[in-house]
């Protein structure tokens, strides 16, 4: 490799596996490298449909196009749009480069092996402990490149956690002022809802455990204390089917469900701002995935994660280990409710979802407390685009030596 | 060719004209399912070591080499020595025995397949499935006999493996050397 200069740009390869999720990252670290350091990006989505559920004015059926100074080009077989290598080349979540690319690749090694990027494999964020010791190996690949995993994580031996510069200053100044939540509220359409009322947003996947929740929150709310459920179209209401006056297909945003003194508000899609803000504007969120997840923690509110799903009820473990990390600081009888809730959500368990969500309640002022702390914990001193950046200059420093 | 996941201590791989053998292997899982694989490597020309992460499905150029069967006769510091059938002995370091030397035991009667290199023993690997005793763990903490709540417990010869959790002192136990899992009480 040749010195680094920030002026060189960087491909990022996503695969859109899950609609938000992977794009969901992608697009926000590629936003945070180009703002904050400038560096220019060309992201390739292979589905750009569903990037513009996050991205509403993205066209799909461009092949090439800018937005937030970050290139985006369409990823097909063969690629529209040639690819230039840059100085770093990063395949998100394992996606399989294409093959015309690898051969590029392999050509340049062979020819000017200092011209060749440094190919990074950004993983998925796991709190496992086994994190720390593979972050940053190399991966030697049959052509004789260098593959580097990057292990997103929340230790100091791993990538960090994406999360940009302002945001934490964005997030106080905007939950310092009750009327931002709900003006927001009143622009995406969702109406009648009070600051005193109670809102919780709900974006998961499938469960049984969110039928429980709505018969819970059905009995407590009450003319005074009315409850808002926030739920875009999706998986989270195919759960909720049997609520619902028609099928899901059929709803529209801003629709509202009134069971009694609860109501399920229909959500439209939001760009990825909105969504945060969303997030900061709840009294609690229940998320899914990974961007989602990661972002509930910035808002610095209660949550329940939904993990996806893996064989043998593996996820089970990626959620302990987190349920660990963020338990640590807790008192331990809320952190053995709200571990409770979160394992019990996940196993759709609903007699359990509804004890330990009784038994939450009480203690909501030192867990909304926790919320706001954990993230400062967190983001352990530099987060994963300052790691990133540091990573890739001293892969470059490295080589000259 | 084998992919990361198949590949396990004792195989020697192939890398920019360089064989490396492969002391240690670890398996995780990363989201979505996929197999995640970091290898501890000992590259047979330079003596150097190193630690790589693939893919589950990555295929990786694994040479044969000579073999033997022997069984492990004395540990020798730092030697591991072992003999084939017709008395020759042979010796690894204990460095490239890897996840292997946490099954080593004295009186073992396994047969283990050393892989020679140059005429030179380089490493050594277990049959797939081993019978060990458990010397140590705490007693069952939840009464659990569905075998997926587990619990840590030492071996004969000093290693540590997580068991199920009804699994107490004394007994003899199988387990997976490719992977290190417990398999079942015998």
């Amino acid at each position: 490799m040749t010195t680094y200069h920030q002026d060189r740009h960087w491909d990022i390869f996503c695969t859109v596996v899950d609609n938000y999720g992977d794009i969901g990252v992608t697009w926000r670290l590629a936003k945070q490298l180009v703002n904050e350091y400038q560096i220019p990006i060309n992201l390739w989505v292979d589905d750009l449909n569903s990037f513009s559920h996050i991205l509403p004015s993205l066209d799909p059926k461009l092949n090439s196009q800018v937005f937030n100074g970050v290139t985006i080009n369409h990823w097909t077989t063969p690629l529209p749009v040639a690819f230039v290598p840059g100085a770093v080349l990063i395949e998100a979540f394992a996606c399989e480069l294409p093959e015309a690319v690898k051969q590029q690749l392999t050509a340049l090694h062979i020819q000017t092996p200092k011209s060749v990027p440094l190919w990074l494999n950004l993983e998925y964020l796991s709190a496992e402990d086994w994190v720390d010791g593979c972050h940053g190996l190399p991966s030697m690949q049959a052509s004789g490149i260098k593959k580097y995993f990057f292990f997103p994580g929340f230790t100091p031996k791993t990538g960090g956690l994406i999360c940009e510069r302002e945001l934490f200053a964005e997030r106080d100044a905007w939950q310092r002022d009750s009327a931002n939540k709900l003006q927001l509220f009143e622009r995406l359409g969702l109406k009648d809802i009070q600051a005193q009322d109670t809102v919780y947003s709900v974006f998961s996947y499938e469960t049984d455990s969110l039928p429980a929740l709505c018969e819970l929150w059905q009995a407590s709310a009450t003319s005074d204390d009315k409850i808002h459920a926030l739920i875009p179209k999706g998986r989270s209401l195919n759960s909720l089917q049997h609520l619902l006056p028609c099928k899901v297909d059929e709803l529209s945003p801003g629709q509202q469900i009134k069971l009694d003194n609860l109501t399920l508000h229909i959500l439209p899609m939001t760009d990825q701002q909105g969504f945060d803000r969303l997030l900061w504007s709840c009294d609690f969120n229940i998320v899914r995935g990974e961007d989602s997840f990661l972002r509930a923690q910035w808002a610095a509110k209660p949550f329940i994660w939904h993990i996806y799903p893996q064989e043998d009820d593996y996820h089970l473990i990626k959620l302990e280990a987190f349920i660990k990390l963020y338990c640590d600081n807790l008192p331990p009888n809320i952190a053995d409710t709200w571990s409770k809730l979160n394992v019990a959500f996940n196993q759709g368990e609903q007699s359990a979802v509804k004890n330990h969500w009784q038994n939450i309640n009480p203690v909501s002022l030192p867990l909304l407390q926790h919320a706001k702390d954990w993230p400062i914990d967190a983001i352990n001193a530099a987060d994963l685009a300052t790691r990133l950046v540091q990573f890739v200059k001293k892969s470059y420093d490295a080589a000259l030596i | 060719m084998k992919t990361a996941h198949e590949v396990r201590p004792g195989n020697v791989i192939m890398f920019e004209g360089s064989p490396w053998v492969v002391q240690k292997t670890e398996t995780t899982r990363s989201g979505r399912n996929a197999a995640i694989v970091k290898l501890k490597l000992k590259n047979l020309l330079l003596n150097s070591g190193t630690e790589t992460t693939f893919k589950g499905e990555d295929k990786l150029e694994d040479i044969i080499l000579d073999r033997l069967d022997c069984t492990y006769s004395y540990f020798a510091d730092p030697m591991y020595v072992f003999m084939d059938a017709e008395y020759n002995q042979y010796d690894v370091e204990a460095e490239n025995l890897g996840d292997a030397a946490a099954y080593i035991v004295d009186g073992m009667e396994e047969t283990c397949q050393v892989t020679f290199y140059e005429g030179k023993a380089i490493s050594v690997e277990m049959p797939t499935t081993i019978v060990r005793e458990v010397i140590y763990t705490e007693p069952s903490a939840r009464g659990d006999t569905s075998g997926k709540v587990m619990k840590p417990a030492t071996i004969t010869g000093g290693g540590t493996i997580s068991v199920a959790d009804f699994v107490k002192v004394g007994d003899k136990i199988e387990i997976d050397t490719r992977t290190g899992e417990f398999k079942k009480r015998v």
